[in-house]
């Protein structure tokens, strides 16, 4: 399914991406200078097959990660009108918190905590120990909308482990939106689940893209999953080699 | 995991408070067991002694941090025991009524008439307890404190003692923390036999004292000899003192001493002058001339401060005191330059036995410390398998924006967490052990006849029970302190992990 609400302007901007991992005295280049771009409210799926650095240029573009430094040919990431690539520590942080939101294929909830604290963890991170208190009740009156948007207002007292796969990722994806970020980015939010699931849950952030005008940057490997996307951006061997679909460059 | 953090803080905890308070208080009954005897500063000048003490007592009791003071006279001498056994012993010559003022010396007095049993006296075999003795035990008590006994032979009132309780070695200490007073014991008789004599003193038995008297230059003219009766016995609760004193009244020790006041004669030089007697008007050799009186002496005098002075402070006005009192009196007594080092606090005294046990107490505590430190390493492995256990999750906090800083400080406020919970009942269960330590420790007994604290061996009946706050407090903060301490390193550990590492552990 192609859309086409994505707006010209972009709101990320990859040049020259590079990542070498090093397993002890063994290189491994993961990524050989990538080149992204991303446009408003544009759904971009990066494909590619296992080990092609999909995940990586994700982490990358998502702050949690940093390109290898090139000095002769940096690498940049442009987010807006911030330069990710030169942020610090703190801003990075920051970036992550606010302006990002981390989907992933093993939801990753902390088992502690049930699910509307799960969700508003995002908020108590942003807002820190203190200022959280102040906009405690914004923030679970949102995430009380969120879970009645995505059909589990009746779960928000459970635990991950009472809920099932589908439901997991439904508060996975609530939680990377707690802090209403522009830009989600989700690896591989259906491979753990099971087609009929997965398509429900591709039918949520395609709703949701659809009523908030998010960014979605999705990596998987599934090329029935990159087809409802607006662009798929074919990953291999840590190379860009295709671009498809609508305003491909 | 987290729990078993906080049992190793609780229990460390624990046992810290338990081992300080019960030393700190078998330190704390030990000092005031040997303060009881001694008075809190002690004026001394030994052997020869010093005379004029009552005026000295007398300016001593006009000032308002002191309570009172007392004369006494204290030297070494032998003891001839009931089996003829002879000690070395250190007498104490006391008046009894002043020295009951200035020291606890009645309370020390064993046989008197009890109307509650001993702590450990469950079944009231206390021999004062029987009404049948009480009459007997009143008197016992009575001579004490008078330090006299009734010879019913001669009918008179003679001059008494009372000896350390374990000096004869004829009163048989019990489990119960009592005296089982002996009937009789055995003397030796020159034709290879043996005979009874008293076992039990303060009823018909007596010692013999010698001691070596010395003249007013400290030179020795002769040992004297003298059969003291026993009124009573007592027990400070030292064992050194108590198995090595006696009390005597002071006129004997001086009388025996040569303490007493004599008078100042001025020798005949040529032993063929004569001279008139002034009452029959005849010639007769000339006599002696008295020139003087040479006053009564005594070693040392014991002063009591009133309650909550300073020791030091009442220590030094003593020495003032002094010498106010030397410069009415020059040359006769000590000079205060000379007495400058014998006017001593208890704590002077005493400072061997005290540092003794608090060097004890210091590394009792020193090694239960280091065992107890182990709890840092104890903490530290659970936290660094707890972070182990949660990579993925601080995986997640970072990918959601936590710091590096907040990842860590989120594991120092959980081990701060768990150390205070983990103090809170250490403290909460040391505190319980040491108020309960007693009926614990005789419940053991009971149950596993396992008797750690014996009142056959121990001199206090009970063990010391008291907690005090400070050392709580301190306990208790260190506890805390341990569990931060062992939670540092892993939490830096936490704030270092590579978050996309993280996020793909397994």
């Amino acid at each position: 399914m192609m859309s086409n609400q994505a707006s010209q302007s972009p709101i990320l901007d990859v040049k020259n991406i590079r990542k070498t991992y090093h397993l002890g005295r063994v290189k491994v280049p993961v990524l050989h200078g990538v080149d992204l771009n991303v446009r408003h409210k544009e759904w971009i799926t990066i494909l590619g097959a296992s080990g092609s650095g999909k995940s990586t240029l994700m982490h990358i573009i998502g702050g949690l990660d940093r390109p290898d430094r090139h000095p002769e040919n940096p690498a940049s990431i442009i987010y807006g009108d911030r330069v990710i690539t030169s942020m610090g520590a703190g801003a990075l942080n920051a970036y992550r918190s606010t302006e990002v939101g981390f989907v992933f294929q093993f939801y990753h909830l902390l088992p502690e905590l049930d699910i509307l604290q799960n969700i508003c963890i995002g908020s108590m991170i942003r807002y820190g120990r203190f200022g959280y208190r102040s906009h405690r009740k914004g923030v679970e009156s949102r995430a009380m909308e969120l879970l009645d948007r995505f059909g589990l207002s009746d779960r928000m007292k459970h635990r991950p482990a009472e809920l099932s796969g589908g439901e997991r990722q439904r508060v996975a994806i609530a939680r990377a939106l707690i802090n209403e970020p522009a830009l989600l980015l989700a690896d591989e939010p259906t491979g753990n689940l099971d087609l009929k699931t997965g398509e429900s849950i591709l039918d949520v952030l395609a709703e949701l893209r659809q009523s908030s005008g998010l960014t979605m940057v999705m990596v998987t490997h599934d090329e029935r999953i990159a087809a409802r996307a607006d662009r798929v951006i074919r990953l291999i061997d840590g190379r860009v080699v295709e671009q498809t679909g609508v305003g491909s460059a | 995991m987290p729990i078993l953090a906080m049992l190793a803080v609780m229990l460390s905890v624990a046992t810290i408070l338990i081992t300080w308070s019960v030393m700190g208080g078998f330190l704390k009954t030990l000092v005031n067991s040997g303060r009881s005897l001694i008075g809190d500063v002690t004026v001394s000048w030994p052997n020869v002694g010093f005379a004029h003490y009552e005026e000295l007592i007398g300016m001593l009791e006009e000032d308002e941090m002191i309570d009172g003071a007392t004369p006494i006279i204290e030297t070494f001498g032998l003891i001839q025991l009931p089996d003829d056994r002879i000690e070395l012993i250190t007498i104490k010559g006391i008046d009894p009524v002043s020295y009951d003022r200035v020291t606890n010396y009645t309370d020390t007095i064993w046989w008197k008439p009890l109307e509650e049993p001993t702590a450990k006296d469950r079944d009231g075999s206390d021999v004062r307890l029987d009404p049948q003795f009480t009459g007997a035990m009143a008197m016992f008590e009575s001579n004490a404190v008078t330090l006299t006994r009734f010879n019913q032979d001669s009918g008179q009132t003679e001059r008494a003692g009372v000896l350390g309780v374990e000096v004869t070695g004829l009163n048989i200490r019990t489990e119960d923390g009592i005296y089982d007073p002996r009937a009789f014991g055995f003397r030796a008789t020159p034709d290879g036999g043996v005979e009874r004599v008293p076992g039990f003193m303060p009823a018909g038995g007596s010692v013999g004292l010698t001691v070596l008297s010395l003249d007013s230059t400290g030179k020795p003219v002769d040992p004297v000899t003298r059969t003291i009766p026993i009124a009573n016995e007592f027990q400070s609760g030292i064992f050194e003192i108590d198995q090595s004193t006696i009390f005597v009244p002071l006129e004997t020790m001086q009388e025996m001493l040569r303490l007493d006041e004599a008078r100042k004669v001025e020798l005949v030089e040529n032993p063929f002058a004569t001279e008139v007697d002034p009452v029959t008007g005849k010639r007769r050799p000339k006599m002696s001339e008295v020139v003087g009186i040479d006053p009564a002496r005594v070693t040392t005098v014991l002063v009591r401060s009133a309650d909550g002075a300073d020791l030091q402070e009442v220590r030094d006005r003593v020495y003032e005191i002094y010498t106010a009192f030397e410069e009415k009196h020059v040359g006769e007594v000590p000079s205060s330059f000379s007495m400058e080092n014998q006017i001593r606090t208890w704590e002077d005294l005493n400072a061997t036995m005290i540092n003794a046990v608090k060097k004890e107490t210091g590394l009792v505590l020193f090694i239960f410390g280091i065992v107890s430190f182990t709890s840092v390493f104890l903490v530290l492995a659970i936290f660094w398998s707890m972070i182990s256990e949660k990579t993925k999750d601080i995986g997640i906090l970072r990918a959601l924006g936590a710091s590096t800083t907040g990842v860590a400080w989120l594991w120092i406020r959980y081990g701060t967490a768990i150390g205070l919970i983990g103090a809170s009942l250490g403290t909460a269960a040391g505190y319980a052990v040491v108020i309960n330590i007693n009926s614990i420790h005789d419940w053991l007994g009971r149950t596993f006849n396992l008797v750690i604290w014996d009142p056959r061996t121990y001199y206090f009946i009970e063990i010391p029970s008291e907690v005090e706050l400070d050392k709580a407090i301190i306990v208790f903060v260190v506890g805390v302190l341990t569990c931060v301490l062992g939670s540092l390193i892993p939490a830096f550990r936490s704030a270092r992990m590579d978050p996309v590492k993280a996020l793909r552990f397994e």
